[in-house]
Formats: structure tokens, C-alpha cells, sequence
């Protein structure tokens, strides 16, 4: 009850306020994005940049409504996406497990940690070459990458994440006598929590990455492969659509890891 | 109530290796502690104090000699031995009541009977209102009761209290130390409290233990023979706090004249607060 009260005299008398604060911000964060399209509808309108290299965006909005209509945006949309998530959620589990067995044992670091910092130096898409041989060029080449990807800011983060929970909440529970598990649940999994959602953004941008990059590479279908194909047919407004695409998708993601989080993490003050 | 010593600390000594030198952080401290007494221990710092505590409650174990809990060696902490430590250190991630919660963790208790507990001692530190409320929508001193509360839980036999004031403004403190020793006369729990206030040693303690620093001993216990509550503008009130201010400043200035922070610090395993006592 008492949580509420707080919260209700801080919200009662200002209300309005905030929510019109809420669409000022909203409409503030619209103010660049038209900017830029005003720039660039005045930029195609007096020939600034030839036709073939910045499309009108009339066309590029013509092109984007019958890729709708086709359905076509949809599908290579959904290829993607269901090559990101798939790839992004195995990446991330074994990242998150792999960080939390580094971060709790020396003797797991020791072994494992040198070896994985080597292994993340070597970017992504240099993997492709190699890989490409052992498996092909199909799904799983796609999904490994992606995964990769993934996996690398996974662990490093959650290894940090559990490796930076203050020693005095440690000692607490050390005085409270907790067992291992009880240490784990209760202290530090939790206090490791806004590390191991770092990582997972960070994951997922690795994961959008390699994606293109392997669509780029290898693929016939997907946002990486209309990129590809836009540009060699010199089709710039789909170049474009796909772009717009990646980052619209990548948008919305990041939306809801905000949330998600600021769910988990309820506890912390919410920011006005 | 036994005639042996309910918390007995005898000869211990405890080196900490700082920058490849040793540092002496106590030095043959030897200390008894009846059941249900009420001890502070004051001086200045870098005198081995919280060193001293943190032994006492089992949260470090590197010393020589011997330190006793009801006849039994202290080997690591245990639940016999609560602690409150100058940060409330509550888990933000947890409402007050799950905070207070964790002190039953790991006692032999019903579900129904920790829900019991915990609002009665929610109810003790005067938060029962805040059950559900997140630490971070707390004022300092009320997250510290709230700290006391997760200490006391659990109903230990000695509860250590390391500077449990430092950290709030005078009012807020006089407060908490007047609630703290009501606590300690209705339920009659060992209680040893570590701080450098000399008033509040005196106002709360049956013995005042002042101990000066490099290496860290204890230099005098000085017994405060005055009634509950005590009045701190009585005149004999005055007297002990007076006995007890000469004693530390005899600490720090016969020795070595000015002892500086950049010294001081090291000897606790955690950063202390420079506050000179004396000047």
C-alpha cells in the first residue's frame, strides 16, 4: 500500500503534465527523422544526386507499397526475422550460460576464458569462409553465424554482470549463511541482471549485423539479400525499403527489451 | 547468564598484508561479553574496531587466538550471530519485507510463522506501513531499521551493529539509538556496537571499550554505571563522556601525533572514513 502512496503523490498532481511531456518527446524524437526526409525530398526534387543513385522518395514510397501489396517485404522480413531470433536465442542461452560458468568459477575462466577472447577477436563474417566448407551454404551456415554473433557480447556481459555484484551484498550473504543456490537465486543473478540485458542488446545489433552480412554472402532470400540484389540491379529504392526495414525491425526490438526490462526490473526507480 | 563469558575474544591478533607489509589491524585484544550485556566499542580510525567486529561475527576468520560464542569456537558466521553493517546494504531488488525475510532464509521455520516475524519486526522498527515498498523509496533511516529488522529476524544470540549511525543526519540518530535501546532492554539480545561517536558509546553501552589505533588494542573498558534511558545533558553523563573523550585522545596523540588517513586505511579490509576523534 505503501508503494502506492508514494507513487500517487508524485503522480497525482502532475498527470497531465507528464503525458504531455510523454508527446512532446515523441514528437521530438519525429523532429529529425522528417528533417532528413525533407533533405532528401528537396535533395532528389532539385537534382542534387543523380536519380539512379537517390531515388525520389514518391518512388521509393511507390515501391514499398506494392513490395506490401506482393507481399514481398513480409516474406524477406520474416526470413529474417526467423533467422535473427533463431540464431539470437541459441546465441544468447549458450552466452548466458557460458558467462554465468565463467563469472562464478575461476577454474571454468581459467580454461575457457583465453581461448574465448581469441575466438572473439576474429569478426563474424571471417568465420564464413571457413564455415561455408564444413556446412554448406544453407540454413545452419546462417544460423551459426547469427548465433556467433550473438553469443560473444552474451558472455562477456553476463561474465561481467557476475563479477561486478558488490561484495558487500556477497558478505551479506555470507552473514545470512545462504547456500550456493540460495547466493545464486537470490543475490547474484539479480544483481547481475541490468549486465546480462546489455549483453543482450548488444546481442541482438551482432545479430542483425552478421545477418546481413551473411545474406550478403550467401543467401536468396532476406533483408541482406534485397540489399544485395537492390544494389546489383541498381534498384535503390529497395536498397533503401530494406534498410528502412532492418532498422523499423530493429526499432521495435529494442522497444520491447525496454520494456521487458524495466519489467524485471520494477524495483528501480521509474524515470518520468 | 553463565558464569563463563557468553562472547569471550581472547589474545587475538590480526595481520592484514598490505602492499607486501604487514599491517598489525589488532593486537592481543582480549575482550569478554556477558549475556545480555550491551558493549560499544569507540576509537578512532584505523584502531582495528570493525576489524574486530567482523571477527567477532564470524565474517573473517585469518586471526590468532582464540574468539568463543557460548563456549564454541567462531568459525565462520552463523545464525546465532546477527550483523548490521553501517550501509543498510538492503537488496534493492527486493521489497523491505523479503529484505527483512532473508534473515529467515535459513531458519528452521514455518512459512506462517516467518510471515509472523517478519511483520512483528517490521512492526519493531516502526516499518510496517513500508512492507512493500522498494528500498530506494525509503529515506536512509528508515532503510537502516529496516536493516536492523533483517539482523534481529532471526532472533540471534549476539547482534553485531558496525557504525549502524555513521551514515544519518543527529536527529534521525538520536532517534534510532533511543528505538535501538529499547530493542536491546525488551529483548535482551548481546549486543556489541562498533562506532566512533563517543556520545552514542556512552549513551548505549553497559562498558565503553576504547581502543587506539596502530597497531589496534584496547586501551581502556570504561564502565558506565548510569540508569536507562540516560540523560545526556545529566552531569554524570557528562563525566563519563568526558572520561571517555580524555582516554581516545590519549590514543592518537600520544603515539604518534597525527595520524594520517593515507595510514589508517589500509589496516581495514574496506575503505574506512577518515574521522579524526580526537585533535
Amino acid at each position: 500500500m505503501a508503494v502506492l502512496t508514494v507513487t500517487e503523490v508524485h503522480a497525482a498532481g502532475g498527470a497531465p503534465r507528464v503525458w504531455r511531456k510523454r508527446t512532446m518527446r515523441g514528437l521530438t524524437a519525429l523532429l529529425l527523422p522528417a528533417a532528413l526526409l525533407l533533405l532528401w525530398w528537396t535533395a532528389s526534387d532539385r537534382g542534387w544526386l543523380a536519380e539512379q543513385i537517390l531515388p525520389h522518395p514518391v518512388y521509393v514510397f511507390e515501391a514499398l507499397r506494392d513490395m506490401l501489396a506482393s507481399g514481398d517485404l513480409v516474406y524477406h522480413v520474416g526470413v529474417s526475422l526467423r533467422r535473427v531470433l533463431i540464431g539470437f536465442a541459441i546465441g544468447a542461452c549458450l552466452g548466458l550460460a557460458l558467462g554465468i560458468a565463467m563469472g562464478l568459477s575461476e577454474r571454468v575462466e581459467d580454461y575457457v576464458k583465453p581461448l574465448f577472447l581469441a575466438f572473439a577477436q576474429i569478426p563474424t563474417l571471417g568465420w564464413i569462409p571457413l564455415l561455408m566448407l564444413l556446412v554448406g551454404i544453407g540454413e545452419t551456415l546462417k544460423i551459426i553465424v547469427i548465433t556467433k554473433g550473438a553469443l560473444v557480447p552474451m558472455t562477456l556481459n553476463t561474465f561481467a554482470g557476475i563479477r561486478n555484484v558488490s561484495p558487500r551484498y556477497l558478505e551479506v550473504a555470507d552473514a545470512l549463511r545462504f547456500t550456493r543456490w540460495q547466493r545464486l537465486r537470490l543475490v547474484i543473478l539479480p544483481a547481475a541482471i541490468p549486465f546480462v540485458f546489455t549483453g543482450i542488446r548488444y546481442g541482438l545489433t551482432h545479430a542483425w549485423t552478421s545477418l546481413v552480412g551473411v545474406e550478403l554472402l550467401a543467401s536468396s532470400e532476406g533483408l541482406g539479400y534485397l540489399l544485395v540484389w537492390g544494389r546489383q540491379m541498381f534498384w535503390l529504392d529497395t536498397v533503401i525499403i530494406a534498410m528502412l526495414a532492418i532498422g523499423v525491425v530493429g526499432f521495435i526490438m529494442d522497444g520491447g527489451l525496454n520494456r521487458t526490462e524495466r519489467l524485471i526490473q520494477r524495483w528501480k526507480r521509474s524515470e518520468i | 547468564m553463565s558464569a563463563t563469558a557468553h562472547l569471550a575474544i581472547q589474545n587475538v591478533t590480526r595481520q592484514f598484508m598490505v602492499n607486501s607489509r604487514i599491517i598489525t589491524a589488532l593486537q592481543d585484544v582480549s575482550l569478554s561479553v556477558a549475556a545480555g550485556e550491551f558493549v560499544t566499542i569507540v576509537g578512532a580510525s584505523g584502531c582495528g574496531k570493525s576489524t574486530l567486529l567482523r571477527l567477532g561475527a564470524g565474517l573473517d576468520t585469518g586471526h590468532q587466538g582464540e574468539i568463543r560464542h557460548r563456549g564454541e569456537p567462531v568459525r565462520g558466521a552463523s545464525l546465532e550471530r546477527g550483523i548490521v553493517f553501517q550501509e543498510p546494504r538492503l537488496f534493492p531488488w527486493l521489497t523491505v519485507e523479503r529484505n527483512v525475510a532473508l534473515g529467515l532464509e535459513n531458519a528452521a521455520v514455518s512459512k506462517a510463522d516467518k510471515k509472523r516475524l517478519v511483520d512483528e519486526h517490521l512492526e519493531l522498527v516502526g516499518l510496517t506501513g513500508f512492507a512493500k515498498a522498494y528500498p530506494h523509496q525509503l529515506s536512509g533511516g528508515m532503510a537502516q531499521r529496516a536493516g536492523i529488522a533483517r539482523g534481529l529476524v532471526n532472533r540471534p544470540d549476539v547482534l553485531f551493529l558496525d557504525e549502524p549511525f555513521g551514515a544519518l543526519d543527529a536527529i534521525t540518530k538520536a532517534h534510532l539509538q533511543g528505538e535501538l535501546q529499547s530493542i536491546w532492554s525488551r529483548e535482551k539480545i548481546t549486543m556489541i556496537l562498533v562506532t566512533h561517536d563517543v556520545d552514542e558509546a556512552v549513551f548505549l553501552g553497559d562498558r565503553v571499550v576504547v581502543m587506539s589505533p596502530r597497531p589496534g588494542r584496547i586501551r581502556e573498558i570504561v564502565p558506565v554505571d548510569l540508569p536507562r534511558p540516560r540523560d545526556r545533558t545529566s552531569a554524570a553523563f557528562a563525566t563519563v563522556r568526558a572520561h571517555v573523550l580524555q582516554s581516545l585522545n590519549g590514543t592518537t596523540s600520544a603515539r604518534d601525533p597525527r595520524p594520517t588517513p593515507a595510514d589508517a586505511t589500509p589496516v581495514l579490509p574496506r575503505p574506512a572514513p577518515a574521522i579524526a576523534v580526537a585533535r
